[in-house]
Parts: C-alpha cells; sequence; structure tokens
C-alpha cells in the first residue's frame, strides 16, 4: 500500500464519522472534478470546536484525511479553525502522495466553513 | 490500535486481476529459461547459435498457428497487444492511405488512441456505441458502412465488462462489403474459443502475459492476401513485417502458454464461470445495492464487473486491498480529475454506479476458498463506507 500506516489505521477505523444532530456549525466542501465530499459538524463549547461529526465520499484517504481532522481540530478555537491549513491534516496523516493531496485539501475546506458558520450564527 | 505493515504479509491473498495481468505458468517458465542463456544466438544469423533460435520460434510459431486454426507465416510476433492493435490498424488504413474507420467507443486506448491518430492524418472514424451490455449491435456496423470504408476494428472482449461481442455477425458484414476485418482479441483469446475463418476475422491481436505467459510479448494474426503495412521498419525479421531482433525467450514462452492453454481452456472456462458467479451470488446476497455490469451470459468466463452504489470505487480497492485482496478500480481519481471508466458511461451506466464500479477477474488459481474470503470481506468494508457517506451525496 502507498499510503501511510497511520492513514490506513484512518481508513479502517474513521473516528467521529457520521451525522450530527442541530450542529452549532456544519461545513462543506467539494473537490471539483474529482467528486470527493467532505462534510463537517461542530458542536461549540467556551468558542472551541467541543465535538466534531463527519461524512464523507470519496477515495481512501479522503476519509482517512476527515477522521484524522476531526481528532486533530477538537477543542480548538473557531478563530483558528477558520485559518485551518490543509498541510496540518496531511501530517496528521504522516502525508499523502502527490496525487491525493486534495484529500486533505477538501477535508481542511470543510473545517473552515463549518468554522465560520459557527461564527456567523454566534453572531461575528 | 495501529496498523502493523507486517500484518499485510500475514493477511491471506487473493489475486482477481486476471485481466491484467497473470502469473507466469510455471511451464512457461521452465520453457523460457535455456533461451536467456544457452540459446542465446541471434534468429537472424545463419550459425548454430542463431539457428537455435530460429527453430524455437518456428516451434512456437507453429503452437499458435495450431491453437488459431491458421497457417504460421500468418503469425507475426510483437513486443505487446498495444503493438499489435497499433500494427493491425495503422497498417490497414496506411495500406490505404485514405478512407474511413468503423471501430466501438469502448475499445482498449490501444485502438481508440490509433484511430484517433488516424483521424489528425485524414482518416475519418465511426465510434459506434453499445448497448447497456455492452454489446455492439452489427445492424449499427452495417449502417455505418460508406463506400470509402477501409476497415473494421472491434474486440473480441471489453477488459472492464467481459461482454463478448458478435464477432461472427460483424465479420459476416465486412466480409460481405470485402472490408478487413481486424479484432482485439487480448482479453479473449486462450479463454474463449476464436475462429478466424468462421468469424472472417482477417487481422487478430493477441497477448502473452493475459494467458499465464511472459509480459513484453504479443501477437498478430494476419490472414494471408489481406493488404498490410508495416508500422516499424528495419531489419527483415518476421518476413519483413515487422522488424527487430525477436525476443526469443518471450517467443517461447507465449508458444508454451498457448500450448497449455489448448489442454486447459474449456475445462477452466466452466470452472472459473462457475466461480464468478459463486462471487455475484455472495456478495449480491449480501450487501445491499449492487449491480453486475456487462451481459449476463455473453461474458468473458472470469469478468465480474460489480457496482456498489453511492461508494467510490477506489474505496473498496483500498479496502480489499488491505484485506490482500487484488482486483481493480472502475473509474480512477488521479491529479484531482475523475474520470468514471469510459466504458461504463458509454454503456449508460448511471453516474451513482459508476463510480462506485469494480472489477474482478478470475483465474487458473482462484479457488471457490478465494471467492468466500472476498465475499465475506467486501460486506464490512462497503458497509463502513457507506456509513461515513454525507446524506444525499452521490
Amino acid at each position: 500500500v502507498r499510503y501511510s500506516a497511520t492513514l490506513v489505521e484512518h481508513f479502517l477505523n474513521p473516528r467521529n464519522a457520521g451525522l450530527m444532530r442541530d450542529p452549532d456549525g456544519a461545513g462543506e466542501d467539494e473537490f471539483e472534478g474529482c467528486g470527493d465530499l467532505a462534510r463537517v459538524f461542530l458542536r461549540v463549547r467556551d468558542g472551541r470546536a467541543a465535538e466534531v461529526r463527519f461524512q464523507s465520499y470519496g477515495c481512501g484517504p479522503t476519509i482517512a484525511a476527515a477522521s484524522a481532522a476531526s481528532e486533530l481540530i477538537g477543542g480548538r478555537a473557531l478563530e483558528d479553525l477558520v485559518n485551518l491549513k490543509a498541510r496540518e491534516i496531511e501530517d496528521a496523516l504522516d502525508g499523502l502522495p502527490d496525487d491525493r493531496k486534495h484529500a486533505a485539501d477538501v477535508v481542511a475546506g470543510a473545517v473552515r466553513a463549518a468554522a465560520l458558520d459557527a461564527l456567523r450564527r454566534r453572531g461575528v | 490500535m495501529t496498523h502493523d505493515p507486517r500484518s499485510l504479509q500475514k493477511t491471506r491473498r487473493v489475486y482477481l486481476d486476471h485481466n491484467a495481468s497473470t502469473p507466469v505458468h510455471p511451464d512457461v517458465v521452465a520453457e523460457m529459461v535455456p533461451y536467456f542463456g544457452e540459446v542465446f544466438g541471434n534468429p537472424s544469423s545463419v550459425h548454430g547459435f542463431g539457428r537455435a533460435a530460429r527453430e524455437a520460434i518456428d516451434v512456437a510459431r507453429d503452437r499458435v498457428a495450431a491453437f488459431l486454426g491458421t497457417r504460421p507465416e500468418e503469425i507475426v510476433f510483437t513486443s505487446g497487444g498495444t503493438e499489435s492493435d497499433n500494427f493491425g490498424v495503422k497498417g490497414l488504413a496506411w495500406a490505404r492511405g485514405r478512407g474511413h474507420l468503423i471501430t466501438s467507443k469502448i475499445e482498449h486506448h490501444a485502438v481508440l488512441r490509433t484511430c484517433q491518430a488516424l483521424e489528425a492524418q485524414g482518416f475519418t472514424v465511426s465510434y459506434l456505441p453499445v448497448d447497456e451490455t455492452g454489446m455492439v449491435d452489427p445492424d449499427d456496423v452495417r449502417r455505418a458502412l460508406r463506400p470509402d470504408t477501409i476497415g473494421i476494428s472491434i474486440m473480441h472482449a471489453n477488459s472492464e465488462v467481459g461482454t463478448i461481442q458478435p464477432v461472427r455477425a460483424i465479420g459476416a458484414i465486412a466480409r460481405e462489403g470485402g472490408i478487413p476485418f481486424h479484432v482485439d482479441a487480448v482479453q479473449t483469446f486462450g479463454k474463449v474459443e476464436i475462429d478466424v475463418d468462421a468469424f472472417n476475422i482477417d487481422l487478430l491481436s493477441f497477448s502473452g502475459h493475459k494467458i499465464y505467459g511472459p509480459k513484453g510479448v504479443a501477437g498478430l494474426y494476419i490472414r494471408k492476401g489481406t493488404k498490410l503495412v508495416s508500422v516499424q521498419h528495419g531489419g527483415e525479421h518476421e518476413r519483413r513485417r515487422r522488424a527487430g531482433t525477436e525476443n526469443v525467450p518471450g517467443i517461447v514462452g507465449l508458444g508454451k502458454a498457448v500450448e497449455v492453454r489448448g489442454r486447459e481452456m474449456k475445462d477452466e472456462a466452466v470452472r472459473v464461470a462457475a466461480l464468478r458467479d459463486r462471487l455475484w451470488h455472495g456478495i449480491r446476497d449480501r450487501v445491499p445495492d449492487v449491480r453486475l455490469n456487462g451481459h449476463p451470459t455473453e461474458r468473458v468466463p472470469g469478468t465480474a464487473n460489480i457496482a456498489y452504489k453511492h461508494v467510490e470505487s477506489e474505496s473498496i480497492v483500498l479496502g480489499l486491498d488491505l484485506k490482500g485482496i487484488a482486483v481493480s478500480a472502475g473509474s480512477a481519481c488521479t491529479s484531482g480529475s475523475i474520470e468514471p471508466s469510459y466504458v461504463l458511461v458509454a454503456m449508460g451506466v448511471p453516474i451513482e454506479w459508476a463510480m462506485g464500479a469494480v472489477r474482478t477477474s478470475l483465474g487458473r488459481s482462484t479457488t471457490a476458498d478465494d471467492i468466500d474470503y472476498v465475499v465475506e470481506s467486501v460486506e464490512p468494508i462497503v458497509r463502513k463506507l457507506r456509513a461515513a457517506l454525507p446524506v444525499g451525496a452521490a
């Protein structure tokens, strides 16, 4: 397998997969042309991501990236998540092959959108 | 739990990608070995070393000819199925200089892109549609005929879905119109019966590594009297039709592989088709929202293209790979552009199914235990992938 052991482990045992009822923030991103899609839901406490759920459709790395991100962003401030970089998710997966970098991009995009949505709902 | 890469080595390994390539048969390896060292001469050389190599090629050519029921001099060895297709299609087009070709939308790229290259040179090409089972309608071939039609190239079976084309009917139309008929038989040669005379085939591409022979060797049957020009120039090899020193060990291996297929093909086809159905029925009974792409009966024995609705095929391929199972994705997501298989698109398979198509191709070493292991492995993989699906996505 050309993927890291960490990526494979997330793919096989995705954390926090599934829908969240009445989230405080929700965001989605799609990788154009590829059809990969990630959706992120946030439950917010004290301005931080207290609970994270995701749904994703795509190749293995996208599912793994969503799982890794759901762990990565727990407890972080919404203001910081609005600027989340794909690189951070990629690092959490111990790297992605060049032709699969979009997996981190699409998940990071969904996280940013969810954080922004939560801030907007809060009335910022 | 962390993933231990070594666990893969302990995992059972099941190879269900025989349409991509096959392991070389041990008898084939044994037959080839002397031709890497002991008998190394150039078959064009007149001395004893060369003559020994020449004799080996002659034996291989006889074996292929006997298998196909043709004359040995009608067989030309090439470097692969792609070269054979290029030779067959370009060779007949260039021999005529201009004109119109008929092919189908689901040909291998070796034919499709060759036709596109010929279009750039001024030839015209009709790309015929297929029905929902992946079959070309012979009436479409007849309707596509023009006064300037110079060749027809239709594959015997498609590698992705295994649908066997009505080449007999198409061959009859070609013969009636006096038009040369090329058949890409890379996926059927050595797997199902091919009668070049009954099917009126003038040119037939076949390959070694799909039938337990080595890679890098293949052939083109050229019916005597077919006007064809060479695409590769140089020495006077292969009766001046294909220049280049012959791949002697490869040709010996191809000859032996064909000889073995002659003995094993018929019985194996029955066994492999039964396993293929065991696979499909097992998956169909356990996994909801699956479908079989391709013709229900007119299909290469070992091929089952199974689509999983709303799941991306590459995820399933990865999941199965981690269980030691080798299959092939019907869609490929590379460099950010998704390509649902052009074959499935041509068949009108809806996108939500085409994206989740997985090709399994069985072979001589596949066992019922293998199939049961695959069936057991597929269900939890698909269930997990579907659990993470966005509502309404795909």
